[in-house]
């Protein structure tokens, strides 16, 4: 239903896939693709660079710099507005202090502080699979020893164990910046995800095909750094695949579509279908200790819950049938929790076991409890 | 088997699912019938839909699909006639349908009074009951700015929160001294009539509903308080209570017994054989017993599933669990487990108040035990609640062991140490 008064169209169209969320979706479009491509010619055609003039007349770097503040000033103002509609719930405002805190610190000041200093411009909240080129040896030998460490440990060891203890959510809703956008300037498009059962049998595919790519893309690149001199049609295969990868996956996956879909598609359709990061992650949470409890009988299935998980999930199907749940895709936003009008859901970390990833039609099995 | 459920309602899907759930598509025929929407939605979530915080696809619980993969008949068409004798029911569209099983789960409907000037209303009145309501509401809101909700109850709040969304003027006219003595104790009453003041809304309390008034097409435009005050208003939702809805049931060829609803045993059979009834418009109870008449969510869900139960031949003999309900004004959440109104006179009261925030918890007990809880302001895990209820424990433990039940979010838990608290005699 649309808002009175003249405006009143646009509110609504905004928020629901209307013709202005098209517009807004289709200048991200154009923006990333001249963030990506200004300054080059693609078929003939010569993009223009608009994005390193503005970055020079504000004295920044590069237009890379210029887009993270970008970024820094929307997870900031979102964050302002995030902490602001939920300021009567503490996880909320303190996670959304945190995602703040990490961009504008590790995200972007460290990272440009490093490079004044002369050092190789690196991102502490960062690690790989998200970040690739922190496992590629080409990168590796640049960075002085201790950045080597965390890049190494950090991914093989600090990642699965706090996964284990908070789930995945310590690093997608605290830490990470595809996130942090996602729960700040993303906050008014949350609810667009897509709830169908066939979303989730995508899902499930698409991000472990993500994985997988990045693993074999990994082993090529570090193989080819070992044995490429001596097969050189190796090498050109691995240099390939490595681009190829960088293309599809870290250029238009997780930037352009990731964030140009906001409007259209939700907030999370990078973190969900495509994220290599999150798919790990996704595996460790359900041996860990994070899960959502739902309270016995309490559920008037309302439906808020599912309407604004950004990660698709049906909440509401599990709290119906009063199941206690975890999903390898929760990233512990927590809003499902915070919109739950009869406080049925919790966030909580620990250990007890209970069925997981259950099918929808498992879930109708489950009934009262007396 | 074929199992006919009239209703598509909680008790009736619930029911239908239940069924399934013991007998494949081979030994049971499920047919749900409904005249109000072909699929099941969220009755609760009306005001969500109004409030353009949710679409209406996002209303229903389950997949469409899943009506299909669980092999669950939908007719979108209403009942118009029963025989018991012949097993038979007829639909409006003209044709029969032969059940061995009948559930009726057909709900409730708003209940009214006849107002001065009620007759000649054709437009304005509205409710969140039915889907048709929330079409009524959204149609409606266009051409408002003032809106009188009448009756001191959770309907009245989410008309009135629905309306304040849509930036309409709102009166709230309450019969009794303070909002909701049904449920409340004077004090809650008294903090959610501040939050609902607090919201822009004009709450007039110890007022009646004299007359309403309507334009020359039979719009509402105004009402008259029983103080002779008049208020214009363009919409009107009278939210006084709910009525099962049986009158359609007089007109059928075999009407079963009927009280204020549908009179049912406690295994949900109703006077006729093989016609069961659940939900909201069962009236519960044997012949020397008061009629029991639940019009709440859980207990319609509950019910739905033993109904289920009854209808495969299980011994079923309900008694409702200890009373719970929840729900949430405004922003202040409520729980309440166990017995909080009409207690015996010397029933001991303990009411906890949080100095600064609107958060107080308040609980019922006599010498022995606690007797209920009315929870407001946080979250509290109403199945410890009722625990502690069961198992008769005195307030010293209750006391002690309170912080258990608190299910507040992470990092927001509320501090019991800090409250203020008065003990009295009732």
């Amino acid at each position: 239903m649309r808002q009175k008064g003249s405006l009143g169209w646009l509110k609504h169209d905004l928020t629901h896939r209307g013709p202005t969320a098209w517009l807004l979706t289709l200048g991200l479009f154009a923006f990333y693709f001249i963030l990506y491509y200004g300054g080059r010619t693609l078929a003939g055609v010569a993009i223009p660079d608009l994005f390193t003039p503005i970055a020079r007349a504000l004295h920044l770097p590069s237009k890379w710099t210029f887009y993270g503040l970008l970024y820094t000033l929307a997870i900031a103002i979102g964050g302002a507005y995030v902490i602001y509609k939920y300021r009567h719930n503490r996880y909320q405002v303190i996670r959304t202090s945190v995602v703040i805190f990490v961009q504008a610190t590790l995200a972007f000041s460290v990272p440009w502080i490093l490079t004044i200093f002369e050092q190789p411009e690196y991102y502490f909240s960062y690690l790989w699979p998200l970040k690739m080129e922190y496992f590629y040896p080409s990168t590796i030998l640049a960075m002085p020893l201790p950045f080597i460490l965390f890049s190494l440990l950090g991914s093989l060891i600090m990642v699965p164990l706090l996964g284990i203890f908070f789930g995945k959510r310590w690093y997608c809703s605290w830490v990470c910046g595809c996130g942090g956008l996602a729960n700040t300037a993303g906050e008014p498009f949350r609810h667009l995800s897509n709830k169908s059962s066939k979303a989730w049998a995508f899902e499930k595919w698409s991000i472990h095909i993500t994985l997988f790519l990045s693993l074999v893309t990994t082993a090529f690149v570090i193989a080819s750094w070992g044995v490429g001199e001596n097969y050189p049609a190796f090498s050109e295969q691995a240099a390939s695949l490595r681009s190829l990868y960088g293309f599809v996956v870290a250029t238009l996956l997780s930037g352009i579509i990731g964030v140009a879909l906001y409007p259209v598609g939700g907030t999370r359709v990078w973190c969900r279908y495509f994220c290599p990061m999150a798919a790990i992650l996704g595996l460790v949470q359900k041996f860990g200790r994070y899960r959502i409890r739902v309270k016995d009988n309490m559920c008037i299935s309302c439906g808020m819950c599912s309407t604004y998980c950004e990660m698709g999930i049906d909440v509401r199907a599990y709290a119906q049938r009063n199941q206690d749940f975890v999903r390898a895709s929760c990233v512990g936003c927590g809003i499902c929790a915070e919109v739950c009008p009869r406080g049925v859901l919790r966030l909580e970390n620990r250990w007890r076991r209970d069925p997981q990833e259950l099918s929808m039609d498992a879930l109708l099995n489950e009934t009262y409890r007396g | 088997m074929h199992v006919v459920i009239v209703g598509n309602g909680v008790a009736g899907t619930e029911a239908a699912l239940a069924i399934r759930r013991r007998l494949d598509p081979s030994r049971a025929r499920i047919t749900l019938i409904s005249e109000e929407h072909p699929y099941f939605f969220s009755r609760t979530a009306l005001m969500y839909a109004y409030m353009e915080r949710m679409q209406r696809r996002d209303l229903e619980p389950y997949e469409r699909e899943m009506y299909r993969r669980q092999k669950i008949e939908l007719l979108h068409n209403r009942v118009v006639d029963i025989d018991a004798d012949a097993h038979a029911i007829t639909l409006d569209a003209g044709t029969t349908l032969s059940y061995d099983r009948l559930l009726l789960a057909v709900g409730a409907r708003p209940r009214m009074v006849p107002f001065e000037g009620l007759d000649e209303v054709k437009d304005g009145l509205v409710n969140f009951v039915s889907m048709q309501d929330l079409d009524h509401c959204e149609r409606l809101t266009w051409s408002t700015t003032e809106a009188v909700v009448l009756g001191g109850g959770l309907i009245g709040v989410e008309l009135a929160e629905s309306f304040i969304h849509h930036g309409l003027k709102v009166s709230f006219v309450v019969r009794e001294p303070y909002f909701w003595p049904a449920a409340l104790a004077a004090e809650e009453g008294e903090l959610i009539g501040a939050e609902i003041r607090r919201h822009g809304i004009e709450l007039i309390i110890d007022r009646e509903l004299k007359g309403i008034e309507s334009d020359e097409a039979g719009r509402v435009s105004g009402v008259r308080l029983s103080d002779g005050r008049h208020l214009p208003a363009q919409m009107l939702g009278v939210a006084i209570g709910v009525v099962p809805n049986v009158d359609w049931l007089r007109e059928v060829k075999t009407v079963p017994v009927l009280g204020r609803g549908i009179r049912v045993d406690r295994s949900f059979r109703t006077s006729l054989p093989d016609v069961f009834a659940a939900g909201d418009c069962a009236e519960i109870g044997g012949e020397d017993e008061t009629p029991l008449l639940e019009t709440i969510w859980y207990s319609a869900k509950l019910q739905g599933q033993r109904a289920a139960s009854a209808i495969l031949g299980d011994e079923v003999n309900y008694a409702p669990p200890i009373f719970y309900n929840s729900s949430k004004f405004f922003g202040i959440e409520y729980t309440t487990v166990g017995q909080c109104v009409g207690v015996p006179s010397g029933t001991r009261s303990l009411y906890r108040k949080h100095p600064t925030r609107p958060i107080t918890q308040r609980i019922l007990f006599d010498e022995a035990r606690v007797l209920g809880f009315s929870m407001l302001g946080s979250r509290w895990d109403h199945t410890l609640l009722q625990q502690w209820i069961a198992e008769r424990r005195p307030l010293s433990y209750v006391r002690e062991h309170l912080h258990r039940a608190q299910f507040d979010v992470e990092f927001g838990r509320v501090d019991l140490t800090k409250f203020q608290e008065e003990e009295r005699t009732l």
